[in-house]
């Protein structure tokens, strides 16, 4: 027996749904792809049932043909789409099947009969179901005819519509239900006839006999009847994606793939914005609790992602971050709405009378707000100027408006609010309008203005991450992200750490035997960072921001790199020349600097950068004749943590943009040239649009200036520091920045990159003092802490830490790695998975090369953390 | 020359040469000996001249040299100007005079300058009246309605020009409103613009009109005398534009140049030291008027330039824009300059300056507030930050916005009329106006209706007056 012809299968095999779209039948080569797949199933010894759309443009071209008055035009139009089976079926080199000439001689006397005789809306129906019927007899016709003996269903026979109260006539046609349950006896009656069929999705029969349409999803939503209907092991749903993500891949490119869901949470996800299900279709198969697997047509071999039953097993995890926009609320006010029977009974008549439907609604006593979806009457008519009317009549009501609902998803949704402190610290810049949160518990939403969506989402999307609300180190339920699954141009995976390699490592060993705790530089790591940035080719000057970091070894190796050096205090200013050479260009960028700190800024070559009305309005003399270049605020901020954003009104940095024209009139009253501006919104960024916004509006701004020559978008570059965070895209940002730059060829464009140089090439060597329990808590004790390493203890920054003595060793315990600092916040790492450790044991805390040393302070006089730099 | 030329310290502007070859207008200038400075104007697919044009087009490009000195003059403003081709006739000297004294007047003031007796272009016979223009922001003669031309004008030939319109498009409404009112009616017309802002090319491609997109190559010595200390600030660049679609319209062949001025165009920011200050004065009435009389006399007698807006308020032009939402996704008049665009509004509207403000405030009594706000991807009138933006608009504690914004007694009829409406009365900005200003107005003077019908003052051509019909 061959593998075309396996063993027959017995009357009560399962059965498998297997759901195809309109791109997925529409070509020969894509029907060979679904022949694999049918026939794979079959092999595991199902039954397969498969649902298929119309061939894509067809549904369409008939809704047009519907429209169209002409008997001459529908008889073409009828015609052209005939000829697209026709051109399929050449391709096929396939006899034009009975059946399917049967539909098309029907689809040509429908047209010619035009909606006269059946009713518009019913003649519409019927006309609009051929694209089904026609694709589904063509497909029967390929797989019987490439050895998979293949059934064709008429889905009407089966999907019996239900009728509905309030039902119109159009959505009884155009948008019918069906209450499908397990039928047995349909499932024992299509087993007797075979085991591989093909039916329609998108439409059903009504009571009276006519044939109607499942409206928008319709054919996943048929899908999802069929496995209700045949209680079936699985439904599969096969698109042009591997499934559901943690949020819009366009808007957040590093979305993880949802492995698995339950249906309530993949449903509150389809409805708050993924466009992969259509949410109606989950629900037929929540009762009979048969699952949906959502699968890629051309990538068969990704897990896509499994829907089913609830799953206890995992830890609660947010899911899904997504963002609906173009909301309108309605606030409405008033002291004495409440204890009066029947007033918000009223109130919601009002939206009832106007055609307007509510979606989330928040109170408070005195308060009520509702959110309204954007629709064409919300848009294009008087509506909301007439409701607005008739409320104020009994309330003081405000019309806000653009907002985006921001909703995150998952199950036990209140069970992890602690978790979101970071997630909510960011919410807290904004004005949020409205906080739902279901009673359902899966889902928390937050209304916020428009505007800030687009940056905000994949900001939050980090956070969750971060913050480990959303657990992507569980593989189990998350999946490679978009990018890497589909992104193009894909940042090299990193490289692994430099102190892994078995030689490095004997080598700190080493070092550490001679005294801890101690700071370790690998100058290789800086110069391979340093020559990464250069291949930013749009960047014309690479400043190296000393404050990261300025041992002299780094210095000098970033001036044999060709770095310029940006200074922010007349002390790094000295460091700086006593390390490099006179031919290094210097750039002085203090905030709140005192008068001689300018002084002696302007006695070195460095281009000095004020950042403030301030200095030029009052020591004005200073600057005279001089070229200076100015940092501005852009008016918003940036980056991991509040501590490390640098724009916004709520930071001390730069010149509020509405100061200009006086700082500018001050400067030219002093023969200033303003050469250059600089705009620096923070640190820890992995979003290289940010720099192309940054560029964008500085050059902007400077072309309201004649005397601009450069333009400084600051650094911030991010560094990735946690399992799951995607690098930074160099040859992205190089992309972003060469657009900008296309656009005002004119100014050079200086960065001054920091952390980034430097932070990979640090590592804090310390060693193992002692272990101690208490409760359910183990702490690592370390002969260092906050004294040498602030960055935990003030950002909540994550560094890997690793126990060097035992690298190879299985991690078995959980840890709270901490310092010998009289402090309770003196932790390096919390919840760290490590091999149980010994007294002595060497301990490596990584990615400390910025922000590490130059940070560190006496307190508790345990003394200087010594730096030790290796140079190969 | 290699000498360093200090902008501020020059003595004399010259004229140099314009010419013209295979579609490249070539213009220079120069500060007292110092290096040409050579701005290029490029014509795209350039048909030959036809001989017959060739006096009228020679006119056009003079004219067009004259004008767009005034980004070059302004550099340095230096005491004397000279043409190289001699004096010009009084007609011409006139013009130029009038155009650099009050096309500058903004920029003067805002760099504490005085440019009174300071412009005096080369001319053949007597000296210039000697008050004529100053300290009137309405320019030297009041111009006539309608068909408004001195009975004794000089005549140039008439050429038999191709009935068809030039429509210069700026990205913002009023350009939009033109070109639709001109489609009303079946006349033919060509989108035209000058520069490659992509704003432009994506509202001109919405308009389903054949494109003429010119190309402006400012001379690059200009960057460096900017680099150097050159003066700067707001220049008359609605002249340019129009003496360049002169040129365009002999080149070519158009009967017309339609632009999109508004009334409030004509009305000043405000006086300085006794003269008036009106940041648009190029788009106001008395330049039409004299640039339209010039181009009968010395260009054409059958090239018509005129504003088909003229008649109209903002708040007309706004009412009639709001009934076009195949713009909305694609116009700005914001004036920041959108090098780059992007999809979402903030990509087209910065929300900070005045063409934001007042746009949104004089759109806001014509649309339904949802749809408004989708446009601009925020609320204005709902932000307290900018109270101080709104103030100017209105005139209330400061002056007129240096921009191409309505009147402020338009802005005020415009609030009150949002102010009366439930869906926009608590909106932070519209509620303060309610409390705070409006208390302090004539609540007779506040109504929306008068600023909607058109006045008779305007110039447009018989051809092209069936067209103000569609505007209201």
């Amino acid at each position: 027996m061959t593998s075309n012809a396996p063993a027959p299968l017995p009357a009560d095999a399962p059965w498998i749904v297997m759901k195809f779209g309109g791109t997925s039948v529409a070509t020969l080569p894509r029907w060979q792809n679904i022949r694999e797949l049918v026939a794979s199933r079959r092999a595991e010894g199902a039954r397969v049932l498969v649902v298929v759309s119309a061939l894509t443009g067809i549904t369409d071209a008939l809704k047009q043909l519907c429209s169209e008055g002409d008997q001459d035009k529908r008889r073409a139009a009828a015609g052209a789409i005939a000829q697209r089976h026709y051109d399929l079926l050449a391709h096929m080199q396939l006899p034009l099947p009975a059946a399917l000439g049967a539909r098309l001689d029907e689809l040509a006397r429908l047209a010619e009969q035009g909606p006269a005789a059946m009713g518009e809306l019913a003649w519409s129906a019927l006309v609009q179901a051929h694209g089904e019927l026609m694709s589904s007899a063509l497909g029967a016709a390929f797989l019987s005819e490439s050895g998979l003996p293949t059934a064709w269903v008429d889905a009407r026979d089966c999907l019996a519509a239900a009728a509905l109260p309030n039902q119109n006539e159009r959505t009884k046609l155009l948008s019918a239900m069906v209450e499908a349950r397990p039928d047995p006896a349909l499932a024992a009656r299509l087993a007797a006839q075979g085991e591989v069929f093909i039916t329609q999705g998108f439409i059903a029969r009504e009571a009276a006999g006519r044939t109607v349409l499942l409206g928008r999803g319709g054919s996943d939503t048929s899908a999802s009847y069929f496995g209700a209907l045949l209680k079936a092991a699985r439904v599969e749903i096969w698109t042009d994606v591997a499934g559901m993500f943690t949020a819009n891949p366009r808007q957040v490119p590093g979305a993880r793939l949802l492995q698995k869901l339950d249906y309530e949470e993949a449903q509150e996800i389809a409805s708050t914005g993924a466009k992969v299900l259509h949410p109606r279709c989950l629900s037929p198969l929540r009762e009979p609790r048969v699952p949906l697997l959502v699968k890629d047509t051309n990538r068969p071999e990704l897990e896509g992602t499994v829907i089913g039953p609830e799953v206890r097993e995992h830890a609660p995890s947010v899911k899904a971050i997504s963002a609906r926009k173009g909301i309108t609320l309605v606030s409405m006010e008033s002291v004495g709405m409440w204890q009066q029977v029947g007033f918000l009974a009223d109130v919601f008549a009002h939206f009832k009378r106007h055609g307007l439907s509510v979606d989330l609604i928040g109170s408070a006593e005195t308060n009520v707000t509702v959110s309204l979806d954007p629709t064409e009457n919300l848009l294009d008519s008087d509506a909301v100027a007439a409701l607005a009317a008739d409320l104020a009549k009994v309330c003081r009501v405000k019309v806000i408006a653009p907002c985006a609902a921001i909703t995150l998803v998952g199950r036990g949704m209140r069970s992890m609010l602690h978790t979101l402190s970071s997630v909510l610290a960011e919410f807290g810049q904004l004005r949020v309008h409205l906080i739902s949160q279901s009673s359902n518990n899966l889902n928390l939403t937050f209304v916020v203005d428009e505007n800030v969506v687009d940056e905000l989402l994949p900001h939050l999307h980090e956070l969750l991450i971060a913050a480990g609300a959303l657990r992507t180190d569980d593989a189990a339920l998350f999946g490679p992200s978009w990018q890497s699954l589909y992104g193009s141009g894909e940042a090299p995976p990193p490289a692994e750490a430099w102190w892994r390699e078995p030689a490095q490592r004997k080598r700190l060993l080493a070092l550490a035997a001679e005294a801890t705790p101690r700071y370790v530089y690998h100058l290789p790591t800086v110069r391979r960072q340093a020559r990464e940035l250069k291949s930013l080719a749009a960047v014309d000057r690479l400043h190296y921001a000393v404050k990261a970091n300025t041992h002299p070894a780094i210095l000098r190796a970033l001036a044999q790199e060709g770095f310029a050096f940006e200074c922010v205090s007349p002390g790094e200013l000295a460091a700086v020349a006593a390390a490099v050479p006179e031919s290094a260009p210097l750039l002085f960028t203090p905030n709140f600097a005192a008068r001689a700190d300018f002084e002696r800024g302007l006695a070195t070559r460095a281009t000095v950068t004020l950042d403030a009305l301030y200095p030029i309005e009052h020591w004005g003399e200073l600057f005279r004749g001089r070229e200076i270049s100015l940092r501005v605020d852009l008016g918003r901020g940036l980056g991991h943590h509040e501590k490390v954003r640098t724009g916004g009104s709520g930071s001390k940095f730069g010149l509020p943009v509405e100061q200009l024209d006086a700082f500018l009139r001050h400067a030219d009253a002093h023969g200033v040239a303003v050469r250059g501006l600089h705009a620096h919104l923070g640190s820890g960024i992995l979003d290289p649009g940010h720099w192309g916004e940054v560029y964008g509006q500085l050059a902007a701004l400077a072309e309201r200036i004649g005397s601009v020559a450069f333009l400084n978008i600051g650094g911030g570059l991010g560094v990735p520091s946690h399992p799951g965070e995607a690098r930074l895209d160099l040859a992205a940002l190089d992309a972003v920045l060469r657009k900008v730059k296309a656009a005002y060829p004119h100014y050079a464009l200086w960065m001054e990159p920091g952390r980034y140089l430097v932070a990979d090439a640090g590592v804090l060597l310390a060693r193992v003092t002692q272990t101690k329990g208490k409760g359910g808590w183990r702490y690592l004790g370390v002969d260092t802490g906050m004294n040498s390493l602030i960055r935990p203890a003030l950002y909540d920054a994550w560094h890997e830490i690793a126990n060097l003595t035992r690298l190879d060793e299985p991690a078995t315990g959980l840890f709270q790695v901490v310092g010998p600092i009289c402090e309770s916040g003196d932790v390096l790492g919390s919840d760290r998975r490590l091999p149980e450790p010994r007294e002595g044991d060497v301990m490596l805390i990584a990615q400390t090369g910025a922000y590490g040393k130059v940070m560190s302070s006496p307190y508790n006089l345990r003394g200087e953390t010594e730096e030790v730099v290796l140079d190969d | 020359m290699t000498t360093t030329i200090q902008p501020r310290l020059t003595q004399a502007f010259r004229f140099l040469h314009a010419r013209y070859a295979d579609g490249v207008a070539e213009l220079a200038y120069a500060f007292d000996d110092g290096e040409p400075l050579v701005e290029r104007i490029r014509f795209p697919a350039a048909p030959p001249l036809p001989a017959a044009r060739q006096a009228a087009f020679d006119a056009a490009l003079k004219l067009l040299h004259l004008v767009a000195g005034v980004s070059y003059y302004k550099a340095g403003v230096p005491p004397k100007i000279e043409v190289a081709d001699g004096p010009l006739d009084a007609d011409t000297a006139d013009l130029l005079d009038a155009l650099y004294l009050h096309g500058l007047a903004e920029f003067a003031y805002r760099n504490g300058l005085d440019l009174r007796g300071r412009i005096a272009f080369p001319r053949v016979g007597s000296a210039p009246s000697p008050l004529r223009g100053e300290g009137r922001g309405e320019g030297p003669t009041s111009p006539q309605a309608g068909e408004g031309r001195k009975p004794d004008a000089r005549q140039a030939p008439s050429l038999d020009l191709p009935r068809r319109t030039l429509v210069p498009i700026g990205g913002g409404k009023d350009s939009l409103v033109a070109v639709e009112a001109i489609k009303s009616i079946g006349g033919e017309a060509t989108a035209a613009w000058v520069g490659n802002s992509p704003l432009i090319a994506a509202c001109a491609e919405r308009t389903g009109l054949p494109q003429l997109n010119i190309q402006r190559e400012l001379a690059p010595g200009l960057f460096e005398l900017n680099q150097r200390g050159a003066w700067n600030g707001h220049i008359p660049v609605t002249a340019v534009n129009s003496a360049i679609l002169a040129v365009a319209a002999i080149l070519y062949g158009y009967d017309s140049i339609a632009f999109a001025n508004e009334r409030s165009a004509s009305v000043a920011t405000l006086e300085y030291e006794g003269q008036q200050v009106n940041h648009q004065w190029s788009k106001g009435y008395a330049f039409e008027a004299m640039l339209a009389d010039w181009l009968h006399a010395h260009v054409a007698a059958d090239l018509d330039y005129c504003s088909l807006l003229r008649p109209y308020s903002e708040l007309a032009i706004t009412r009639a824009f709001a009934r076009l939402p195949q713009y909305f996704d694609v116009f700005s008049s914001c004036n920041r300059n959108f090098r780059i665009l992007g999809p979402r509004p903030a990509d087209r509207w910065c929300g900070q300056c005045p063409k934001c403000h007042f746009v949104f405030l004089a759109l806001a009594p014509f649309l339904p507030k949802p749809r408004l706000l989708a446009i601009f991807g925020r609320n204005l009138l709902d932000d307290e930050t900018q109270a101080a933006g709104f103030d100017a608009l209105l005139e209330y504690k400061d002056h007129k916005p240096f921009e191409c914004v309505g009147e402020g007694a338009e802005a005020r009829a415009a609030m009150h009329a949002l102010g009366e409406r439930p869906e926009w009365q608590e909106d932070a900005l519209v509620a303060r106006f309610r409390g705070e200003i409006l208390p302090q107005l004539d609540a007779a003077r506040l109504a929306l209706e008068p600023w909607l019908r058109p006045s008779p003052e305007h110039r447009v051509p018989a051809r092209l007056r069936p067209a103000l019909k569609a505007i209201g």
